[in-house]
């Protein structure tokens, strides 16, 4: 799996599902009927990861959406992000895609 | 592997459509939640095969009965070479239905089983097999209809449920667990107590159609406890817990994320379709609001039928 960076865009891969419940996440990873619960932080990281935006622009959302440091909350998405990739909740968007995702 | 390749000589060749040469004439309706289930293109020793298996849930149709008289899923029974299917040593190995899913139909192989179900708009079904009588053929029609009654649960609202179902004769209990979590060890342990056990494999949760709470139904599908003729029955749902064996005892309550979660898990053949999982997703949803649900924390010697009575409705 390549390094996830501030500039690597992710998506959901078709096969996750997810739902919130009373502030919670449950996210369904179809393919291998693996169910995972994820707390509101990673709900809306989830929400985030459209395939259009950079890792980056769900930092500066999510510190303003909790008034954190900036700093904090970007080592806990990318970290957040390495392991909801090596469990297949998010996918690297290949380059060109992504370009053409955004606009 | 692509689809049918564990079990099937010629994957490519599997039917495209509801078709074939049936095993005979003979018809019967299986009368389980979701049913009634009907099943044409029998052979007589077929139909005499699931009579025994099911008894009081089976009614064989006259050769005379409308054809169109019965509701419910029809399913056509039909021949299929044994040369088709691969020969497989099952000794310790954990079965499981291959599936391939798509918009309009479900494919399905496994031992000696090649099926489909197709949705135009109503839903009907196609089973293919060798086997013409005895175990075997009971075996390929009840991995069928396990599978043929979950997605037939969803439609109506409700879910198969892999799980323990226990009663007291008034209210039903799910306990909840992948396999070796103990649900059979705390049927027994149920049972051993005075409970009565509907099935340690698999049960459905309804929501009745007059309103009201949901159910615990009873089904013919049990591993080692349950009774597989029992005479149908709901049970309004007191509680649903999922298991885990250790040596501390304990009782937390579950989120009702967790329980849709522990629910989701416990879903089995329809959480894997894409194509029909929101409405599933849906009756998880709604049945994990409207019951307790918590996680319980067990070993042999714990008296769980009266942890599970002391669970306030």
């Amino acid at each position: 799996m390549s390094e996830i960076t501030l500039s690597t865009v992710l998506r959901r891969p078709s096969d996750v599902r997810y739902r919130r419940i009373d502030g919670e996440a449950v996210v369904l990873r179809q393919s291998t009927a693996e169910v995972l619960v994820l707390n509101g932080v990673g709900a809306t990281v989830l929400d985030l990861a459209d395939g259009k935006r950079p890792v980056d622009a769900w930092i500066d959302a999510l510190a303003q959406e909790y008034g954190a440091d900036r700093e904090t909350v970007a080592r806990d998405v990318l970290e957040f992000a390495g392991e909801a990739s090596e469990a297949g909740l998010l996918e690297p968007v290949p380059a060109t895609s992504a370009e053409k995702a955004g606009g | 592997m692509s689809f049918g390749g564990e079990f099937l000589c010629h994957p490519d060749l599997f039917p495209g459509r509801r078709s074939g040469e049936p095993w005979g004439e003979r018809r019967l309706v299986l009368d389980v939640p979701g049913g009634p289930y009907r099943f044409s293109g029998l052979a007589e020793t077929q139909v005499e095969a699931l009579r025994l298996r099911f008894g009081r849930l089976c009614r064989v149709l006259a050769a005379a009965a409308p054809k169109t008289a019965e509701a419910g899923v029809h399913t056509a029974v039909f021949r299929a070479p044994g040369a088709d299917f691969r020969d497989l040593d099952t000794r310790g190995w954990e079965y499981t239905l291959d599936q391939d899913h798509a918009a309009s139909f479900v494919r399905i192989a496994g031992l000696r089983l090649m099926a489909r179900l197709d949705w135009a708009p109503d839903l009907t079904g196609g089973l293919w097999t060798p086997e013409v009588a005895g175990e075997m053929w009971v075996s390929v029609l009840e991995n069928y209809l396990r599978l043929l009654v979950a997605y037939r649960l969803v439609a109506e609202g409700g879910v198969l449920l892999h799980s323990a179902g226990v009663s007291d004769g008034h209210w039903g209990w799910l306990l909840l667990g992948p396999s070796g979590a103990g649900k059979t060890t705390a049927s027994r342990l149920c049972l051993a107590a005075g409970a009565e056990i509907l099935s340690d494999d698999l049960n459905a949760a309804r929501f009745p159609d007059g309103g009201g709470g949901p159910v615990v139904a009873r089904l013919p599908f049990t591993g080692d406890l349950g009774e597989r003729q029992g005479e149908p029955g709901a049970w309004p749902l007191r509680a649903v817990l999922r298991l885990r064996q250790g040596t501390a005892e304990s009782l937390v309550p579950l989120s009702p994320a967790a329980a849709f979660a522990a629910l989701v898990a416990a879903a089995p053949y329809v959480n894997r379709d894409v194509w029909r999982r929101e409405p599933l997703l849906a009756a998880l949803e709604r049945l994990a609001h409207a019951v307790p649900a918590w996680e319980l924390t067990f070993s042999l010697g714990t008296d769980l039928w009266s942890i599970l009575a002391k669970i306030p409705p």
